[in-house]
């Protein structure tokens, strides 16, 4: 069996990598999967936990998050949709109208 | 043996409907109103039910029938407080750390004695009396039409609200008949309500005394804090008072006197007195009812019903003060108010001016009546008693004699009033149509159009900001704001719209602006003609009067007896009581020399009254008439003059009630009506006291005032006014004597009052001594000042918080604002760096 330690190391650098790409990239598809990224990165984290500590409630979490994930998706994706609607561009750069 | 508490209970089938003597009225006032409103206009309820003035009288009959029978009950039986039926209000309990202490209940009762009889008896029957004269007066008035049933039915509520105090068992129910009172008096004083006068006198009557009647809360407050009750029962009774008197009389003192406050606001004393004479806006019939039967009334009542506090022997000498104090306010107020009848003009204004004058008698004499209570040993000297006993009843026989000849007076001069000014329609017809005039507002607008070359049309195209081709209130108030014209606030704005709107939709639409504007340009050419007619004929003036009493023989008489009543000429009314006043003030400052000013006040004022009433009736009645309008009056017609003839009787019958015992009106069995002596008697008694008094002071005194109340005052009225009647004017013969007499005194004095006149004291007196100036001046000196200063802390201190924290905020989010780069990776950047911090937050404080 993995040592969990490994497992936490993976995640953190899973969230690193996520973040970075949240902050660096212009897609905002690329920023959302981003996103995505870092919440798995914490799902392992608890997925780590709770085999280091013995305990099933890590385990719930990760299945509350994964579910929580698949509808920020699904309204990310719609949010991308309207600003396709409204911008004809999905570029991060080109909307700022909360500017000011 | 001489003494209070004489208590003998009576069992009375009356008693059990003695409510109903306040419920019937009560009861008529809705019925009237919504059948008013129901039916207005119709003919059955205008001709058969005189649009409910034919429902109104029935009922006051058979309140005055109940108050007789309950009156000729208790009329051999003054003494003890009798609560008769009592109905349950609410209860109320005091807890004390969760135990109850003391249970108080609420209730309505009757209670009668001896002032309650005597006030019964005049609010009831004057009443019915004014009801039936409003049935002549209101009715055949096309001013009145179709709102009569508004003056009925508050009418009927007012007569309940007096009878409802009269009659209560507690100082809350007085309290809360006595405002009931005060609305009724709002409503009817502004009846003519489209007067700005009329609403002014309303408010002014209404708000003058609320002024007192705080002062009567807090005394009534205090007085519960006493007693812990408000019940006459508790009160009154004889073991409660010593124990306050014996704990804390001074407040006791306190109390009284702030109730005294209230008292001299209902009643029109000096200070409060500025509310009664500008109560003459109201229709006659409301004047005659204020003045006789109700509102003053009250005040008097309520101090008359604090003679078992100054009598109680316990108390001795621990009132005086106050008593003196009220003696002194009647005496200022007689003197006061007469000198300002002598110089008004208006009928009725002359009349309000001697009801105050009266008023203040009676509190003078109340006022000595309550300092011999207090301070003699009436109790066990039987001498004393007596002069108590008569120094009481000779003010509440005032108000008896006032009461009937005020109402009559009152009547009398509503008569005048409404022949002459039938007399003038008569004669100028034209004057009756009054043509609405068109707001100057209108006139600025076609001007300015004009001025600016504008079109209707474009001018209301530039008004109509929603586009809607028509324009509503406020787009109109906009415009003529933007063009200068006029701000009006929306009620003037009303007005101006309803000249415009002649569909009465609401809203203008272009060709009722243009007819209108085009009928006001018009008619500022045609103008200034129409200016000729704007000095109103006042139907109330005595200078267009004269010589009535060859056309109003009736009227005429029920002048001449009221008059004589109320100056105290002798057999007449108003002479025997008045000089029981004059008597026993002077009685009492024989003991106590502060007296002496209230004493020498009625005495000079009794003369002053003889020349105010006289110079009231000559211009009036005698000499030739004034105007062509006075030529031409006509008698007046049956339901006026019922009341009139009646209270003739009840005047000139002042020796029969004198000889009743009337001046023994008093709580006590040995002095009560009839009870002492039978009518001969008792006539015979009367004429000794007054005419042959066996003690020299008093004899002396009784004739001095009768030279001055009876002589010299009207002597030099007749010297001044009147005159003969015109050739081929005959009169009735009762007028002979004091028409010749007129005539030989005028013709052989003629004095010359010019100066007078003119002199800079008339001036303050037509200006009513400067108080309503100043009153007005003390209102806007302190109120405005005060809303002023209370706009400005709204402004600065409330208004400011919250534009300070509006400001700040707005200034901080400015602030904020330039912080957003609206950058979805600098947003997510900044949610990172704060997890961050809050992670190394968490990590600092829990390493």
């Amino acid at each position: 069996m993995i040592d969990p330690a490994w497992v936490s190391g993976l995640s953190a650098l899973l969230f690193v990598i996520g973040l970075a790409g949240a902050f660096t990239r212009k897609n905002a598809i690329i920023v959302l999967m981003c996103i995505e990224l870092m919440l798995n990165a914490a799902n392992m984290q608890f997925a780590a936990a709770a085999v280091h500590h013995g305990d099933t409630t890590g385990w719930v979490y990760t299945i509350f998050a994964i579910a929580i994930a698949a509808s920020e998706v699904a309204i990310g994706l719609a949010i991308f949709l309207a600003m396709y609607g409204q911008h004809e561009s999905i570029t991060l750069d080109d909307v700022n109208v909360l500017k000011n | 043996m001489a003494g209070t508490g004489s208590s003998e209970l009576i069992h009375s089938t009356a008693a059990q409907y003695a409510p109903y003597i306040v419920l019937l009225p009560m009861l008529a006032f809705p019925i009237i109103l919504l059948l008013g409103k129901m039916m207005n206009g119709d003919k059955m309820w205008k001709e058969t039910l005189k649009e409910g003035g034919l429902i109104a009288l029935p009922v006051m009959g058979a309140s005055l029938l109940l108050s007789l029978w309950l009156i000729t009950d208790f009329i051999g039986a003054f003494g003890g407080v009798e609560k008769l039926s009592d109905w349950t209000w609410f209860t109320s309990s005091m807890w004390n750390s969760g135990v109850v202490t003391t249970e108080i209940s609420f209730g309505f009762g009757i209670h009668i004695d001896h002032i309650t009889v005597m006030l019964l008896f005049i609010a009831s029957f004057l009443c019915l009396l004014i009801n039936t004269f409003a049935v002549g007066y209101m009715n055949t008035d096309p001013i009145n039409d179709n709102r009569n049933h508004r003056f009925y039915a508050e009418f009927v509520l007012f007569c309940s609200g007096m009878l409802g105090m009269v009659l209560a068992d507690s100082f809350l129910w007085l309290f809360i008949f006595w405002e009931l009172m005060g609305l009724c008096s709002y409503l009817l004083i502004g009846f003519y309500y489209e007067r700005p006068s009329a609403a002014y006198a309303a408010k002014k009557a209404f708000l003058t005394t609320r002024v007192g009647d705080v002062f009567l809360m807090v005394g009534l407050a205090m007085l519960w804090d006493l007693f812990g009750s408000l019940d006459y029962a508790v009160v009154f009774s004889e073991y409660n008072i010593d124990k306050v008197a014996a704990s804390n009389p001074g407040t006791l003192a306190w109390a009284l006197g702030l109730m005294f406050i209230g008292a001299v606001g209902k009643s029109a004393q000096f200070p409060l007195h500025v509310w009664l004479p500008d109560a003459m806006e109201g229709p006659t019939p409301v004047s005659a009812l204020i003045h006789a039967a109700t509102m003053v009334n009250a005040g008097l009542y309520l101090v008359a019903r604090m003679f078992p506090f100054f009598g109680a022997e316990s108390m001795h000498g621990e009132l005086a003060d106050l008593a003196f104090i009220i003696a002194a306010i009647g005496g200022t107020t007689a003197v006061m108010a007469a000198a300002i009848a002598f110089v008004q003009h208006d009928l009725k204004k002359v009349l309000a001016y001697s009801t105050m004058s009266q008023l203040a008698y009676i509190f003078t004499g109340l006022g000595a009546a309550l300092y011999l209570a207090n301070t003699l040993d009436w109790h066990h000297d039987d001498t004393a008693h007596a002069i108590v006993i008569v120094a009481f009843g000779a003010a509440l026989f005032h108000l008896f004699n006032h009461a009937m000849a005020k109402g009559m007076l009152f009547m009398a001069s509503g008569a005048v009033i409404h022949e002459v000014h039938h007399a003038h329609h008569h004669l100028h017809p034209h004057d009756d149509h009054h043509h609405d005039e068109d707001p100057e507002e209108l006139l600025m607008l076609a001007n300015y159009l004009a001025d600016t070359g504008q079109s209707v049309f474009g001018f209301f195209n530039s008004i109509d900001l929603d586009q809607s081709g028509e324009v509503d209130t406020y787009e109109f108030q906009t415009a003529l704001k933007k063009a200068d014209i006029a701000d009006l606030p929306p009620w003037d704005m009303q007005r101006l719209m309803k000249a415009v709107d002649m569909d009465g939709n609401g809203r203008i639409n272009v060709p009722e602006l243009e007819l209108t504007l085009g009928r006001v340009h018009l008619a500022s050419l045609a103008g200034d003609d129409h200016h000729d007619h704007h000095d109103e004929f006042d139907a109330q003036s005595m200078e267009n009067m004269g010589g009535l009493a060859s056309k109003m023989p009736l009227t005429a008489t029920a002048m001449l007896v009221g008059s004589l009543s109320i100056m105290g000429f002798p057999l007449i009314g108003g002479f025997w009581s008045k000089e029981g006043i004059i008597a026993n003030t002077w009685r009492v400052a024989l003991e106590d020399p502060r007296f002496f000013y209230p004493a020498l006040c009625v005495l000079l004022g009794a003369g002053m009254t003889g020349f105010y009433m006289s110079r009231m009736w000559l211009k009036t009645f005698a000499g030739s008439p004034k105007t062509e309008v006075a030529a031409h009056v006509h008698p007046t017609n049956t339901w006026i003059k019922i009341p009139l003839f009646v209270l003739t009787f009840f005047s000139l019958g002042g020796i029969l009630f004198a000889g009743m015992g009337f001046t023994h009106w008093a709580p006590d069995i040995e002095y009560g009506l009839m009870s002492q002596k039978n009518l001969f008697e008792g006539i015979l008694y009367e004429m000794e006291h007054a005419f042959a008094n066996h003690d020299v002071f008093f004899l002396i005194l009784s004739y001095v005032a009768l030279f001055i109340g009876a002589i010299v005052g009207p002597g030099i009225a007749l010297s001044l006014y009147g005159g003969a009647l015109d050739e081929g004017e005959s009169a009735k013969p009762w007028f002979a004597p004091v028409l010749a007499l007129n005539t030989v005194v005028k013709g052989r004095y003629n004095w010359d009052n010019s100066s007078f006149a003119q002199s800079g004291f008339a001036t303050a007196l037509t200006n009513r001594l400067y108080f309503d100036h100043y009153y007005d001046m003390a209102m806007l000196k302190i109120v405005a000042a005060f809303s002023f200063k209370a706009a400005q802390a709204d402004a600065d201190v409330i208004d400011g918080t919250v534009k300070t924290i509006e400001r700040t905020s707005q200034q901080l989010s400015t602030t904020l604002r330039s912080l957003t780069t609206g950058s979805a990776r600098d947003y997510i950047l900044m949610a990172a760096v704060g997890t961050l911090a809050l992670f190394a937050l968490i990590w600092g404080v829990v390493a």
